[in-house]
């Protein structure tokens, strides 16, 4: 088993939910980002549009960020989420150095946006979550509680998120060694590209972009 | 703008990356780092080239222990010191031995453990408190003098070169910022840390009335040589790379005067002029101790501080082609 996401780039329209979503489930911060979305420009006069690209972790087969770590905080699991042992970390840095895709943040200290934590804040805060780097989990902790007859990235309740979120049905999570999956008939269908292809970080995150 | 506007299209070129996020700096990294990799670097400088000149017994000995030495001690344990207290988890910072196998900090982590117990054991059978030589009958002695001894010693040097150059492979190694992959970070952090450490034993031996070598000479203008040439050769190759071109404008345009001024003109160049002086007009050793050590520390940190502050991670790109309507 291997998660993964495919992004279908025509449907995406910017709207920045996946984003919030995230931000609010995960309590993030203000200004730390796991998910986002670049705004582009694609193509020449006259054939031109804007693309969006939700972008984050991309969660490698072989990721660059795992083995800098010198504590091992930062793991890849079987499944090939790669998230951070918070209680490990010793927030050194080396991981966000490491990663092409930018998609490290360090959370340096417990902040909310205003003097106290909201309820949606507090539910999910992380007090071990300051003084060490974070990422994009795939939403692990949604992931995991799926029981026995549920799928996740079927089921939204235990899909990560910003997929969950999406309004344009642009983000698809699945399984990527499951031929069956939604995800690997995406893959099938459209033969996705990754970024960054020439590192060979083998990404988990599949851009439909025609 | 003029000239009609074209009404016929183009024809149709192949796909184009595009770049989707532009290049960035990193900000993980900065004054402590610079300030942690010059202490590690001069404090195992300090001990290798004492120990390899044989200038340990000279430099002055204190309750019973060569002062240089323990000077290497000392700034090795305030670079980890700082680097713990910068990260503000002292207990979790042992777990940072952990992956030798993948990382460079683990690697120098456990580089310098092995180099402070080792060290400080060679050293330890010369202790003399109040008189008493306690550790005296340890078959061994600070001057490595005996055959556990030199084995000890050669242990710990080993320790104190990986010292030196493990800053450097940090940045070099695995890191995703374009600037820093490349074989000469390591090779300027190691050539300036051996220079800095030469100026710091001219200054000790200045201090302690010991006659400055015109070989010590020698060497300094050497190491100050070599890192000028791997400086070069780093600014001039591969500079269109991506990230890489980012990072040498910035050093050439903001970082200007303190890359030109202090890192090449005050702390490398000038004092390896100085260095040749001094070996050739004996009179002049003194003098130039004092100097170098001022020049080289300056330069060498700031070297440290703007690779730090160059480093741009690349532009993330990709090909998109125009999505259907």
């Amino acid at each position: 088993m291997r998660w993964g996401m495919v992004i279908d780039v025509r449907k995406c329209v910017g709207c920045q939910t996946c984003t919030i979503a995230c931000h609010e489930e995960n309590a993030l911060p203000p200004g730390i980002f796991w998910r986002h979305v670049v705004d582009v420009e694609v193509g020449d006069y006259p054939d031109v549009r804007r693309a969006f690209l939700p972008m984050g972790c991309q969660h490698c087969a072989e990721p660059p960020c795992v083995p800098v770590c010198p504590t091992g905080a930062s793991q890849q699991r079987q499944d090939g989420i790669v998230f951070v042992q918070y209680d490990m970390c010793i927030g050194c840095g080396y991981c966000a150095v490491a990663c092409p895709y930018r998609a490290r943040h360090m959370i340096h200290e417990q902040d909310w946006y205003f003097s106290t934590p909201t309820p949606s804040e507090e539910k999910a805060r992380e007090p071990e979550r300051h003084g060490v780097m974070s990422k994009c989990t795939f939403c692990k902790h949604r992931v995991d509680k799926a029981p026995a007859g549920a799928t996740p990235g079927v089921d939204p309740e235990y899909t990560p998120v910003c997929v969950s979120s999406c309004i344009a049905n642009a983000m698809h999570f699945g399984d990527l060694d499951d031929p069956n999956s939604n995800v690997s008939k995406l893959r099938e269908a459209h033969q996705p590209g990754v970024l960054l292809e020439e590192l060979n970080l083998k990404p988990s995150l599949f851009y439909i972009t025609e | 703008m003029s000239g009609p506007v074209p009404t016929t299209r183009p024809p149709a070129g192949p796909p184009r990356a595009i770049e989707l996020m532009p290049a960035v700096l990193q900000h993980e990294w900065d004054l402590y780092h610079a300030t942690w990799f010059t202490l590690m670097g001069v404090g195992g400088g300090i001990f290798l080239l004492a120990r390899l000149l044989r200038l340990e017994r000279g430099l002055g000995v204190w309750l019973g222990l060569p002062v240089v030495d323990l000077v290497s001690f000392a700034v090795i344990s305030a670079g980890g010191l700082l680097l713990i207290w910068s990260l503000g988890r002292p207990l979790r910072f042992l777990r940072a031995v952990l992956k030798p196998g993948t990382s460079w900090i683990s690697r120098g982590a456990i580089a310098d453990f092995i180099f402070v117990a080792l060290g400080g054991a060679l050293i330890l059978p010369g202790l003399a408190l109040g008189g008493a030589t306690s550790f005296a009958r340890l078959p061994w002695d600070p001057w490595a003098s005996t055959t556990l001894g030199r084995v000890i010693e050669g242990v710990a040097l080993a320790a104190a070169a990986i010292v030196i150059v493990y800053a450097g492979l940090v940045l070099a190694d695995k890191a995703a910022v374009t600037f820093w992959r490349s074989w000469a970070i390591p090779a300027q952090f190691v050539f300036s840390s051996l220079a800095m450490s030469m100026a710091t034993v001219m200054l000790m031996q200045t201090l302690d009335g010991t006659p400055i070598e015109s070989l010590e000479c020698w060497l300094l203008a050497k190491f100050l040589a070599l890192l000028l040439a791997v400086i070069a050769w780093h600014v001039v190759t591969r500079r269109t790379q991506p990230g890489k071109a980012e990072a040498l404008a910035r050093l050439h345009t903001v970082y200007g005067g303190l890359f030109w001024g202090v890192v090449i003109t005050a702390g490398t160049v000038l004092p390896m002029l100085l260095a040749v002086l001094a070996a050739l007009v004996p009179p002049t050793r003194d003098a130039l101790g004092v100097a170098a050590l001022l020049l080289t520390v300056a330069g060498g940190f700031l070297l440290r501080l703007l690779t730090l502050r160059v480093g741009y991670f690349p532009p993330v790109s990709g090909v998109l082609r125009v999505p259907k309507r």
